[in-house]
């Protein structure tokens, strides 16, 4: 107990002129963070989605541990890492605790903003991942989100007996059904998704297999420019999932937790399903780590942990749809069925979508 | 003290800061365009990103399309606001109201307005269901976010017209009556009224009118974003693409915001040197 008094008010007086040292912070004992993040006392989460409802969710976390939980407005996860890389020169920044779209790592230097590693001392770090849509997050964010990216359609238009599965069925039903398929190609991942698979389909690329190099994208260029018209492309994901909900498309690629929390909330039909085709389409996740320069580390990684528990991810899961995101939790509430769980694909290799996406816009969408 | 360093030094409290921040917006910008405040890596002083986008297709597109929409935008706001000055020129029964409501789109966040066309103009929206209802079409017809950007220069048109009606309406209304009298005594019609005195005497408000529209929807966000067509970027929507986290290419971003401005200044020149031009040549046929 002394020891614990000793390293709290010694790291309370770090805290209070400096931020706390990573190496400090990571080679104390679980306990002792718990203890150093309750004298926080307080904790700011930068999570640019479902903010309301995560306000909601986090009070069974102040109430376990007597730490308040500031989640701010944001207005995209684009606009919190600007504002991280914008802070990441001050001694302390806004942010404690940061949301991140997994792929957000391929472009990110992990170890330049967050505090870490973090996996090794979370105490369900071996649950959890660290490798999300095709970044490596060296161990320094841990996946917190699960999500899949599907097809979401009407089942009062269209019969789960005659969902086009393959990619040839797929190509015949869009080609049966002109205008009917809407997908968007920037602002949200389901249509770069749907891109990205369907090149993987055009060029015969399997999850399993490994490319030396991107093989010539003509192929996928022409599929797209000779389909023109029987595909619609959308503003973003709200954008697909308003139109969809209106009766303007039949099918559209879509996020499932994205639509899941909007069926939830009333705010589309209930009726709507989704299912992920053989032929594949992304899924992935958003991590979470601590700001290098955060004002309430101990806190933040104290959050961290309890979004990534097995309870709080079967919760999850439950009331947002989302895949989990912890190998412990129970993952049976989810929209999407668990036998296509197994067509679940990777934003990276094999042909990186990094690659084909920014193509298909330059040389097809916006030639 | 010289008259010269004391308008310098008074000036300077005022003047001077604003001159100093937009500098350094303005160099923090150039500068980013060639390597340095690097977000994303070191500092490296480099042509490569304006390279890059010379050679990207993309950034040759949304200057094309934003160009087009400032050019057509502001000739067509103009053009409106011509003759609803000339008519609001003298008040009548009325004239008030109308000349309010010209100015009503000021109180309407662009956004809103954007949003509220996308839902009257939407598939399922009032326009297509009510024409379905009279049958002049059977099924929706798709109008949101039209290839040829019709609805962001209507929006466009929509919200700037109360300044290019503001600054038209003082010219307008500071000709005097006997100048046009004497013009329709020696026999000049409406058309050679209009061209021969009008015109001539409101050249500079318009100029500004036609400047600050093609400036202001060169560099348009809000209306591209929402109600644009999906296939087509303004240079803002493609820069704020580019700072995104997909690319996370804020050096290249900075090179589309150089470029914005560019367009700006050069737009403006170019219109107002062709609205002299035109002017002169009106007078003169």
């Amino acid at each position: 107990m002394l020891r614990k008094l000793i390293m709290s008010t010694a790291l309370l007086g770090l805290t209070s002129s400096a931020v706390l040292a990573d190496d400090v912070l990571l080679s104390m004992s679980w306990e002792d963070i718990v203890a150093q993040a309750k004298e926080e006392g307080s904790v700011t989460w930068y999570q640019w989605y479902f903010e309301p409802e995560f306000r909601v969710v986090v009070e069974a976390f102040e109430a376990e541990y007597g730490i308040e939980v500031s989640i701010p407005d944001v207005s995209s996860v684009d606009d919190a890492i600007n504002k991280m890389m914008a802070e990441q020169d001050l001694e302390t920044g806004d942010i404690d605790l940061m949301s991140f779209n997994g792929s957000s790592g391929l472009r990110l230097t992990p170890s330049d903003l967050l505090t870490g590693p973090i996996q090794p001392i979370l105490p369900e770090g071996e649950s959890l991942e660290t490798f999300v849509e095709g970044a490596d997050w060296e161990e320094y964010a841990v996946q917190f989100w699960g999500n899949q990216t599907c097809l979401a359609y009407d089942p009062d238009r269209l019969s789960a007996d005659d969902l086009p599965d393959t990619f040839v069925e797929f190509e015949a039903w869009i080609a049966e059904n002109p205008g009917q398929l809407g997908f968007n190609f920037e602002n949200g991942g389901s249509g770069p998704s749907l891109i990205h698979n369907i090149a993987r389909g055009i060029l015969g690329v399997a999850q399993a297999d490994t490319l030396a190099e991107t093989p010539d994208l003509q192929p996928v260029y022409d599929w797209f420019i000779e389909n023109e018209d029987n595909y619609i492309l959308t503003a973003s994901n709200a954008d697909s999932l308003s139109r969809f909900n209106s009766g303007e498309f039949i099918m559209i690629a879509t996020w499932e937790d994205f639509i899941a929390g909007n069926i939830n909330r009333g705010e589309v039909s209930d009726r709507f399903e989704c299912y992920v085709p053989e032929f594949g389409l992304n899924g992935g996740g958003n991590v979470v780590g601590v700001a290098k320069n955060a004002a309430n580390p101990a806190a933040a990684l104290v959050l961290a942990s309890w979004l990534t528990s097995a309870e709080t991810q079967t919760m999850f899961n439950t009331d947002f749809g989302t895949s989990t995101a912890n190998g412990q939790a129970d993952s049976s509430a989810a929209l999407v069925p668990d036998e296509d769980r197994a067509n679940k694909t990777v934003w990276g290799d094999p042909l990186p979508d990094t690659d084909v996406v920014p193509a298909v816009i330059e040389n097809v969408f916006q030639r | 003290m010289p008259n010269g360093l004391r308008i310098i030094l008074l000036l300077t409290p005022g003047l001077g800061l604003v001159m100093t921040l937009m500098i350094w917006v303005l160099y923090r910008a150039f500068a980013q365009s060639f390597g340095l405040y690097n977000f994303n890596g070191d500092d490296l002083l480099t042509l490569s990103h304006w390279q890059g986008m010379f050679q990207n297709r993309r950034y040759w597109n949304a200057l094309e399309w934003s160009g087009y929409i400032a050019v057509v935008s502001a000739t067509l706001a103009v053009a409106v606001a011509y003759p609803l000055v000339i008519w609001l020129r003298r008040p009548f029964k009325g004239s008030f109201l109308l000349s309010a409501l010209i100015k009503a789109p000021y109180f309407v966040p662009g956004l809103v307005a954007a949003f509220l066309l996308i839902n009257v103009i939407s598939y399922h929206g009032f326009v297509n269901e009510f024409l379905i209802w009279i049958g002049v079409w059977d099924q929706p017809v798709r109008m949101q976010n039209d290839k040829n950007g019709y609805a962001i220069i209507g929006l466009q048109v929509w919200k700037q017209l109360p300044l290019a009606f503001l600054l038209l309406s003082g010219a307008v209304a500071a000709i005097p009556d006997n100048v046009l009298h004497a013009a329709q005594d020696l026999g000049a019609g409406t058309w050679d009224r209009f061209r021969k005195v009008v015109l001539p005497m409101t050249v500079t408000a318009m100029q500004a009118s036609l400047i600050l529209i093609f400036i202001g929807a060169a560099g348009d966000f809000t209306f591209q974003a929402v109600a644009g067509p999906t296939r087509e970027n303004s240079l803002a929507t493609l820069m704020v693409t580019y700072q995104g986290a997909s690319y996370s290419d804020w050096n290249g971003a900075a090179v589309i915001g150089v470029t914005l401005m560019v367009l700006s200044l050069l737009g403006s020149i170019v219109f107002a040197a062709l609205v002299q031009i035109v002017a002169k040549l009106m007078e003169r046929v």
